[in-house]
């Protein structure tokens, strides 16, 4: 993932998702789900795949289309939490 | 389908550096401004994310800090791309206000002890670059904006312009997070939606890593050929050199500093075969570089190894201005500028102006208006503007002339409501298809074109080859799927891309010539033709079909 969040330190305030240019963050309220091949209860926040361990108290980040990303920086800057990290793929760090 | 409507004076469609200073300025002159932008204006565009350089001559006392020796520069590195006297009123007349004005809004292009830190590169003939910290310029730009009582529309694709008979009386938008379509009635609109990227085959693979910002489709170039406006100077393919792996800028920090371009045999190869050496103009640099790829000469790099420990600091310091990750990208890299040399790449191509004073997209005149009553352009959707220096200046000299062209004006009626709703119906179609294709498989097929025929060299059978693939192609766009908002807005992108890729294949093969090689290079007429080919090429679109002329540029001599 381009854009790296630690949602523990993520209050969910949505400023990632509201500047990003590309359209590239959303916003999504966790939900409680069944894990896989009955793996008991675990918490979705990207509606794409399972995370686990985070909190259902608030709306978290995420990116549906990570290979949209420019890699501009804005959200990490903008970022009230310093919660962002920006990491670059494989194929951009080895080719 | 769900329709909102407003009215406003001046409508702009695009909140990035020249979108912004033109809202500035229309509402300086008292007009009440709309903007609207797929993304939020405090981040969106070129220098979202930040920026370290502004082009500017000071007056400081050296006949180089002139007026006269930067409209020198300008004919020497643009000649026969642009009128003088364009830039004479759209940047020089704007320059001491749109420096004032950084200061005022709270991001000077001073350094903290109130100087300029200058330095020079691409054939310039004193240190025209203003090197300044400029990682927060967007935000204070938006921030100002909306104390000026600008209102702002984020997360809107504008869909197409209105007219009405012969005139731009407004805008369509489509606001993709709502699922909503907004009508706009203006009485005049400024297009500000910068150039075109995603256009052609992207060598680092990925199309959305781009130099420029990758979400700038030439959406307001095509809205405003479909308007009846002019366009010049879109034959032109701008490219750059670009750090490997990561296109982000930062050329004009390494170069202003005095990094030096080496070949894998070890030669400083811009030293050998140019004049000026490694700060030559751009173009040359370029394609230079591309000779040296195709002999076989490449990896190359970019070695500033030889920096001074005090210029290096400064070079480490200001790098992430231009480019906020460009630093951590070095860093997982492994790349050290102080203790070897760099790799860099040539980039992807793009449609944008041929230098870094000379345009490319809507003609405008020296007010900033487009040649169709109602509508005006700025930033690099326009001829006579590009880059930092001239989105600020020119931006806001076009919100000026806009709000002019606005007072005392009564708003135009709109087009009729059923003629709204069936542009409406067609852009929103991909929603409602059963089966296509994903708008990325075309435009893959739009780049490969591009890349292929209406490239860094190009012949009149290559060109033509080019404009019928992407002739043949153009049919299947009518064939795109999606299934969320997001990428209706992508799809749409993709139509545009195909419209410039035809506007750049036409123009490319009406101009027999070179200029700016490799950034119009046809073999079979490999010489610029400065008696013949000196002005610009004038492209419009009527009754559907792309047709060109010619406008001689007359330099005083």
């Amino acid at each position: 993932m381009p854009v790296v969040f630690d949602l523990e330190l993520c209050d969910g305030c949505g400023k990632c998702g509201r500047i990003c240019p590309g359209d590239v963050i959303y916003m999504h309220r966790a939900e409680k789900t069944a894990g896989p091949n009955g793996s008991g209860e675990v918490v979705r926040i990207n509606p794409q795949r399972l995370d686990v361990g985070t909190h259902l108290d608030k709306k978290s980040p995420y990116l549906p289309r990570p290979e949209e990303c420019w890699h501009c920086g804005s959200c990490r800057q903008d970022c009230p939490r310093k919660a962002i990290r920006i990491v670059f793929s494989p194929d951009m760090l080895c080719m | 389908m769900k329709f909102r409507e407003l009215e406003t004076d001046v409508l702009i469609l695009g909140g990035g550096l020249a979108g912004v200073n033109a809202a500035l300025g229309a509402a300086e002159m008292g007009a009440d401004v709309m903007v609207v932008d797929k993304g939020h204006i405090d981040r969106s565009g070129d220098i979202g994310g930040g920026v370290d350089h502004f082009l500017a001559y000071l007056e400081t006392g050296p006949a180089w800090d002139t007026p006269d020796a930067f409209l020198g520069y300008v004919e020497k590195i643009g000649k026969g791309t642009n009128h003088l006297g364009h830039i004479e009123s759209l940047y020089c007349a704007e320059l001491p206000a749109a420096i004032e004005r950084m200061a005022r809004i709270g991001n000077p292009l001073t350094q903290r002890d109130g100087t300029f830190y200058r330095t020079a590169s691409m054939g310039q003939p004193g240190p025209y670059w203003i090197n300044f910290n400029g990682k927060r310029l967007k935000p204070k730009l938006g921030k100002a904006v909306r104390r000026a009582g600008c209102k702002v529309f984020g997360r809107c694709v504008t869909v197409d312009l209105l007219t009405n008979d012969g005139q731009v009386v407004g805008a369509l938008a489509y606001h993709f997070r709502a699922n909503r379509f907004l009508v706009f009635r203006a009485k005049s609109v400024i297009i500000a939606t910068g150039n075109t990227n995603r256009l052609y085959e992207n060598p680092r693979l990925n199309p959305f890593n781009t130099w420029l910002c990758p979400y700038n489709t030439g959406d307001g170039q095509m809205m405003a050929l479909k308007a009846g406006a002019a366009l010049t100077n879109m034959e032109y393919m701008r490219m750059t050199v670009l750090p490997k792996g990561f296109a982000a800028p930062g050329f004009n920090a390494l170069v202003g500093m005095g990094g030096r371009f080496l070949n894998s045999l070890g030669e400083y190869y811009m030293e050998k075969t140019h004049p000026m050496g490694n700060r030559a103009p751009r173009y040359a640099v370029v394609f230079n570089t591309l000779h040296e790829i195709r002999n076989g000469r490449g990896p190359i790099y970019i070695d500033c190894r030889h920096v001074e420990p005090e210029a290096m600091d400064h070079l480490l310091k200001t790098l992430g201005y231009d480019k906020d990750t460009l630093p951590e990208y070095f860093d997982q890299r492994g790349e050290n500028l102080r203790t070897k040399p760099v790799e860099v790449m040539v980039s992807e191509g793009m449609q944008a102006g041929p230098t870094e004073v000379t345009g490319s997209g809507i003609k405008i005149d020296g007010e900033g208006a487009a040649t169709v009553p109602g509508l005006f352009a700025c930033g690099d959707a326009a001829d006579h503007n590009r880059c930092v220096h001239g989105a600020v200046t020119g931006g806001f000299k076009a919100g000026k002339s806009a709000a002019l062209y606005a007072r005392n004006r009564r708003l135009a009626d709109a087009p009729p409501r059923a003629q709204v709703r069936e542009t409406a119906d067609r852009f929103i179609a991909p929603l409602h298809r059963k089966s296509g294709y994903p708008y990325m498989q075309i435009e893959n097929a739009i780049r490969k074109i591009m890349a292929e025929h209406v490239g860094p060299t190009r012949t009149e059978v290559g060109l033509k080859a080019g404009a019928e693939k992407l002739e043949k192609l153009e049919p299947h766009l009518d064939e795109i799927q999606v299934d969320n908002y997001h990428d209706l807005m992508r799809a749409n992108e993709t139509r545009n891309l195909l419209a410039v890729g035809k506007v750049m294949a036409t123009t490319a093969l009406y101009r027999r010539e070179s200029r700016n090689k490799p950034y119009h290079h046809r073999l079979d007429y490999p010489e610029t033709d400065d008696e013949n080919w000196c002005g610009l090429v004038v492209v419009r679109q009527e009754g559907g079909r792309i047709g060109c002329s010619f406008e001689p540029i007359v330099y005083r001599g």
